[in-house]
């Protein structure tokens, strides 16, 4: 007995110790494919935890404005918190200053807010797709503490890393001579971002169940529904 | 029985019983001592002439800042106390800085004239205990601006009231300045039209003889960014009034 005597107060034996564990991955994909006068926008519907689904058909788009949607994965309660406060702001915006956020303003606005919590981040893969003020497709990618990459095409998610080389093939022309990029048509973004899907479903047990593809145009957003894997 | 109005004027956040704050309008009267300061705002640009006045001989002229930039979009030219637009001219340059920082773009110019307006009439007693201006400010401004492409002229007094205006004037020959301006000024007139129309109510309103020294000139275009006339081009446009 005496021995537990030197044991400190909290490492008695029998006591159970709990892990502060605030995240979770609940997992999820987004592709998004800009083009000249257009934006796609894709993300599963999958939302798991663990080897446990909650739901089949979970949308993480979040359409902010006639021109700008958000895909946010991740930690599911954080993209909650996080678009949330992002509609907040973007409505007190308006009231402010008379007029809708634009694409560049949400971006930059985004990174503000995900590096405001630097030491203890929300816990997302970001990506946002929108028209710029010029009328041209443009997409926006984060890290979890909100640097902020302008660029045409960006895989994110549980599936990322397995569809982003894929993009840099089919979208990017990585493989072809860096002088001759090819102009990439709508309906090419949409087919390589269904396909894209499809393979990522395949290997990664947190992309499946169905794909959500919102294409943001001058004329509006569109949005179809492709099933996916749903084993 | 009705208190006089010396009574009512004391406080700045007390209603006379016809309803005016009295400490208000002596501040708006407070402009009306300033150098006069004329905007006009036309579709391809908007211009600010503004006087410097100098009470000694041996004052350096060009230490009087009457036109200052606050953002790269934005000049701003004030009459009234120059302490105190000082302060205010500090509040736009740091909310247009913000809003550039958060949203990565130029700050709309009725935007600053609001943020401005909102410290302006925080006067009287602070509730949370900060430190609140005990007067009003004895500034008026003019904002001129390009709002995503577009020249704007907006006023600003110290009942923090801002208004957009085609063409303004503010200081102590603003009503007369201000007159000619209601005669002379059209939407479609040219930006040349406009300075010359500026500098020639300057002329006219000034007590002393219209020279580069005592006149200071801004002129904002569309994809320009803040520059005033230098001494030669202020000396262009006396010669050719």
């Amino acid at each position: 007995m005496h021995k537990i005597q030197s044991f400190p107060e909290y490492q008695v034996p029998g006591a159970q110790h709990q892990d502060f564990s605030p995240y979770e991955s609940n997992g999820g994909s987004i592709v998004a494919i800009a083009g000249e006068d257009y934006v796609v926008i894709a993300a599963d519907t999958r939302l798991s935890s663990g080897y446990t689904i909650h739901t089949r058909k979970q949308n993480k788009l979040f359409q902010l404005s006639e021109k700008t949607v958000l895909g946010s994965t991740g930690c599911w309660c954080d993209t909650l918190a996080l678009t949330s406060l992002v509609n907040a702001r973007m409505q007190m915006y308006e009231h402010l200053h008379l007029k809708t956020m634009s694409t560049e303003a949400v971006a930059q606005m985004l990174s503000i807010l995900m590096y405001n919590r630097r030491f203890f981040p929300y816990y997302v893969s970001n990506v946002l797709a929108g028209l710029d003020s010029e009328g041209k497709g443009v997409v926006y990618s984060y890290d979890p503490i909100g640097h902020c990459e302008r660029t045409t095409y960006r895989a994110g998610g549980s599936a990322g890393t397995l569809l982003q080389p894929v993009l840099d093939n089919q979208i990017g022309g990585k493989d072809r001579d860096v002088k001759n990029k090819p102009k990439v048509p709508l309906e090419k973004a949409k087919e390589v971002a269904k396909d894209a899907f499809i393979s990522a479903a395949e290997r990664d047990i947190y992309t499946g169940d169905s794909v959500i593809l919102k294409v943001i145009t001058k004329d509006g957003i569109t949005e179809e529904e492709v099933q996916l894997r749903k084993d | 029985m009705f208190l006089t109005r010396a009574e009512y004027d004391r406080g700045v956040n007390t209603f006379s019983p016809e309803g005016r704050l009295f400490q208000v309008e002596y501040a708006i009267e407070a402009i009306k001592l300033g150098s006069t300061a004329i905007g006009i705002c036309t579709s391809s640009g908007v211009v600010l002439a503004a006087e410097k006045r100098s009470t000694s001989e041996l004052m350096v002229s060009s230490s009087v800042e009457k036109i200052v930039q606050v953002d790269r979009h934005i000049g701003c030219v004030t009459s009234g106390l120059t302490a105190d637009a000082r302060t205010l001219i500090d509040r736009a340059r740091v909310e247009c800085q913000n809003y550039w920082f958060i949203y990565n773009e130029p700050m709309p110019i009725e935007s600053c004239a609001q943020a401005v307006s909102a410290m302006a009439i925080q006067f009287g007693d602070s509730s949370d205990g900060g430190s609140a201006m005990s007067r009003p400010f004895g500034v008026a401004m003019l904002f001129a601006g390009i709002n995503e492409g577009v020249p704007q002229l907006w006023h600003m007094d110290p009942s923090g009231t801002y208004v957009r205006y085609g063409a303004k004037a503010i200081g102590s020959g603003s009503e007369g300045a201000q007159q000619t301006l209601k005669d002379e000024y059209h939407k479609d007139m040219s930006l040349q039209e406009a300075t010359k129309l500026a500098m020639s109510i300057l002329k006219q309103v000034m007590e002393e003889k219209l020279e580069s020294k005592n006149v200071e000139v801004l002129v904002m275009k569309p994809n320009e960014d803040f520059r005033m006339f230098s001494k030669e081009e202020v000396e262009r446009e006396i010669n050719a009034l």
